[in-house]
């Protein structure tokens, strides 16, 4: 526990001055923000793309809620939770801290923004400049917001060291002396010292070991409930999120594509590639393998997003044209071969043939499991076209055949977010009215 | 808890009570603006020809007294400020001796940079004492016209003069007393590092931290421009200025301090470039830490490993550059310089006095000079190693 009073949430809000309207409100609103980064080219920087690390990204985070940020690495969770502390400007949409855009703060607003909104960074041997005394670093955010009276400063890291489970000796060693667990207390000790309302931690503890990993957290959990803080909880782990968060919102590219109450979101998931995520989480079960594999595996380039879904080019549940006659098992093979291809995964055995030319039709369909016929006349035609121009080592011929022959709402058109249930919202065109395509069953 | 509110638990500070006072009286800036008032000053004083204490300052000393200014202001008042730090790093400099006698060296020798020439005075030119041997040793009779120690004879007319404790060191071609001429000498050395300390180094190292912190279109300005200077050779530029300008000291230090610190900017930039992401600094930003304060104390402590040998070699490349190029010959002639004492002992029968003197006969001319040069870069060289290492925490000794 932090400290000897468990103060009620009552007490903390009277300490903030928070008043019952603005309680009302949510702490934090993100509204469609985007972060782009230009590509430029040349001595005048001529913009020649754009890398879309956030785009379209909206959530809210509640006074005293935990809220997860789940993703693969790249999927621009934590450009969104640079954005949100103001440390990366936004080049399209709003972030709003109690009510106020947080980009348009200035002077005393700003300050006091600064001081009530804190980072924990991910990886704990970076988190402290090596030539400052651990006294100083986690005084450092008193110092940077005007206390000038040094003893002062002391007295209150001593006693911060001591309420999150160090010593008040500690304050004079260097980072170098400290573990990994330790220093993360440290840092939460940090984040903590200027009494915030948010917490932006940017996967706290990914860079720990378990036992480890569960005390930061505990300690976490405790500074919520004590202090009544929100955290915005960035991570690539779904367990960790699951023990941790109230809500949670998955990122993919850029996109949030599922965001819900925690206990919906990981035990229904609704969209694949949340599925995928639980799916890919490793079991000691042997039989708990039934997840489906994702079409391809490479994660692509967020400079050059899939258009339509972004999802689409690795989605097990990719949507069939309507006037397409196959068997699950025969579409996803067919969709598999495309994308493998587009996204030149091309397996080595096959890759290797083509430059001999010893390839031949049944080789490719053997690696890809397509059937020698397909039920559908006009696939199976296409499939035909394609394999032939495989072995004939045109792949840009290959990839547009079958581009032509199984074409897919998802590529097509951009899923909106509807609610899937109460506060749960999906961006899927398999939960999309228009669409005439059914949600998949899903089973852990 | 007690009824009042305990002022040493951070969920008691009221904010609005510490206030944000933006202080802009720091105590390095007011030694500074001190300073530069004082020079102003004495100025003023010099030009209107009120002379004080005798001393007559050229423009070289002002610019390097300003450069005290300036290292004053930016290393010595920190240092005193952080008090417990400035002893830990000193005592882990002095705790290897060798690295502890490097230390004394460079402080002796600012020392007697300082303090020397008010004490010795400049003696005048003694024709009849030239080439006067060191105490203990003796130089051919005919060499002076008039011998102060005993007078012993050798084989035929050779005739050998003992060195006396009047000139313990010996004397040149121009019955200059070596010990003065070194003094001198370690006088100009003085200058170079403190000129290229007090200006070159922060001119580096800020073109650096600019060019790695706000990278884009100034970066690429910049360095293109640190391409461009490392492409010019400085002392073709030296010798440009040395046809056109009188020649000085400050022509040299000029033309050399700014045309060298490329290779510093760089490192610094990309030393930079690699930290400026680092957690802390994210952190540090988070709070509201303006790039300069970032810059001061997150970025410049932690690229000391790289940074603090790196000045300390440049240092000892322009005290060599300045030792060279008056060995050539290209440096003011009232300037007593070690290269141009060495160069005057190694070939004593161009300096004009009509004498056949092999360098060897007079070895004491270009001797000291060249042991004072040699001890100077190898203590500039341990310095900077030692001072590497006192600055991080994580070595231990």
């Amino acid at each position: 526990m932090i400290g000897p009073e468990a103060g009620s949430d009552e007490e903390a809000n009277r300490e903030r001055g928070t008043d019952p309207e603005s309680a009302a409100s949510p702490l934090l609103e993100v509204e469609d923000l985007d972060v782009h980064y230009p590509i430029t080219k040349g001595l005048l920087r001529r913009e020649v793309g754009r890398v879309r690390a956030v785009d379209g990204v909206s959530f809210d985070i509640e006074r005293g809620e935990t809220f997860g940020l789940v993703g693969e690495s790249g999927s621009g969770k934590t450009t969104a939770a640079h954005s949100v502390l103001g440390l990366e400007e936004p080049t399209g949409g709003e972030v709003r801290f109690d009510g106020q855009s947080v980009n348009e703060l200035s002077g005393a607003a700003l300050r006091a923004f600064r001081r009530r909104a804190q980072l924990v960074v991910q990886d704990p041997n970076e988190a402290f400049n090596p030539r400052l005394t651990m006294g100083e670093a986690v005084a450092e955010p008193l110092v940077l917001h005007g206390m000038e009276d040094a003893d002062r400063r002391r007295a209150i890291v001593e006693d911060l060291l001591e309420r999150v489970g160090l010593s008040a000796a500690d304050a004079d060693r260097y980072p170098h002396e400290f573990s990994g667990g330790e220093k993360q207390r440290l840092s939460i000790a940090r984040a903590l010292v200027l009494n915030p309302d948010l917490i932006v931690a940017d996967e706290p503890t990914s860079a720990l070991d378990g036992r480890v990993q569960s005390d930061v957290l505990a300690l976490l959990d405790d500074v919520r409930r004590e202090f009544n803080i929100s955290i915005l909880f960035i991570s690539h782990d779904i367990d960790v999120v699951r023990r941790f968060c109230d809500r949670v919102a998955v990122m993919y590219l850029g996109e949030v594509v599922e965001l819900g109450p925690i206990e919906n979101v990981l035990e229904f998931p609704a969209h694949p590639y949340t599925r995928l995520l639980l799916g890919s989480v490793p079991s000691l079960d042997p039989t708990d393998q039934q997840f489906e594999r994702p079409l391809t595996d490479t994660v692509p380039d967020p400079a050059d997003p899939p258009s339509g879904c972004r999802f689409h080019t690795r989605c097990s549940e990719i949507v069939p044209p309507e006037d397409v006659e196959l068997p699950w098992e025969q579409w996803r093979a067919v969709v598999a071969f495309r994308f493998t291809l587009q996204a030149g995964e091309l397996p080595e055995s096959i890759a290797v043939e083509t430059a001999d030319g010893k390839l031949d039709d049944a080789t490719v369909r053997d690696r890809f499991d397509l059937p020698a016929t397909l039920q559908d006349d006009a696939v199976d035609a296409g499939v035909d076209q394609a394999i032939s121009a495989v072995i004939a080592g045109d792949l840009q011929t290959a990839r547009d055949r079958l581009s032509e022959t199984v074409p897919t709402v998802c590529e097509q058109r951009v899923p909106t977010a509807t609610e899937h249930e109460a506060a749960h919202s999906v961006c899927c065109h398999r939960y999309d009215s228009t669409v005439e395509a059914e949600p998949r069953s899903w089973e852990r | 808890m007690g009824t009042s509110p305990d002022p040493h638990r951070f969920e008691q500070v009221d904010w609005n009570e510490v206030g944000h006072s933006r202080r802009f009286v720091t105590p390095a800036r007011a030694v500074f603006f001190a300073g530069v008032v004082l020079l102003v000053g004495l100025y003023v004083l010099q030009r209107v020809d009120t002379v004080l204490l005798g001393v007559y300052f050229e423009r070289i000393d002002w610019v390097i007294l300003l450069g005290t200014v300036v290292l004053t202001s930016g290393v010595i008042v920190p240092a005193v400020r952080r008090r417990e730090l400035t002893r830990r790093v000193l005592g882990r400099l002095v705790s290897r001796p060798i690295h502890a006698a490097g230390a004394v060296f460079l402080g002796v020798l600012s020392l007697v940079a300082v303090v020397g020439p008010a004490v010795f005075g400049s003696p005048d030119l003694m024709f009849q004492h030239r080439f006067h041997a060191p105490y203990g040793f003796t130089g051919e009779a005919s060499w002076s016209a008039e011998c102060l120690g005993e007078v012993t004879d050798g084989e035929g007319i050779t005739r050998y003069c003992d060195g006396t404790m009047t000139y313990p060191l010996g004397t040149n071609h121009r019955g200059h007393p070596m010990g003065h001429l070194v003094v001198e000498g370690a006088r100009t050395t003085l200058y170079v590092l403190v000129f290229t300390a007090a200006f070159v180094v922060p001119l580096a190292a800020a073109v650096g931290i600019v060019a790695g912190f706000r990278g884009g279109r100034i970066d690429d300005l910049l360095m293109s421009y640190v391409d461009v200077q490392l492409c010019i050779p400085a002392i073709v530029v030296f010798f440009i200025g040395y046809m056109y300008w009188n020649v000085s000291l400050l022509l040299l230090l000029v033309m050399f301090g700014l045309l060298s610190w490329g290779g510093i900017a760089r490192l610094v930039r990309s030393e930079t470039l690699q930290r400026r992401e680092d957690g802390h600094v994210l952190v540090a930003r988070s709070l509201g830490a303006s790039p300069f304060y970032v810059a001061k104390r997150h970025i410049v402590p932690n690229i000391t490993n790289t940074l603090v040998p790196a000045i300390f070699h440049l240092l000892a490349l322009l005290v060599l550059v300045e030792a060279g190029v008056a060995f050539l010959g290209f440096h003011h002639l009232e300037l007593y310089s070690w290269g141009s004492t060495i160069q005057e002992g190694l070939d004593p029968s161009m300096t004009g006095v009509g004498l056949v003197v092999e360098p060897h006969e007079v070895w004491w001319v270009s001797t000291f000079p060249a042991i004072a040069l040699t001890l100077t870069l190898v203590s500039l060289k341990l310095v900077g190693d030692g001072l590497r290492d006192a600055l991080d925490p994580r070595r231990n000794h």
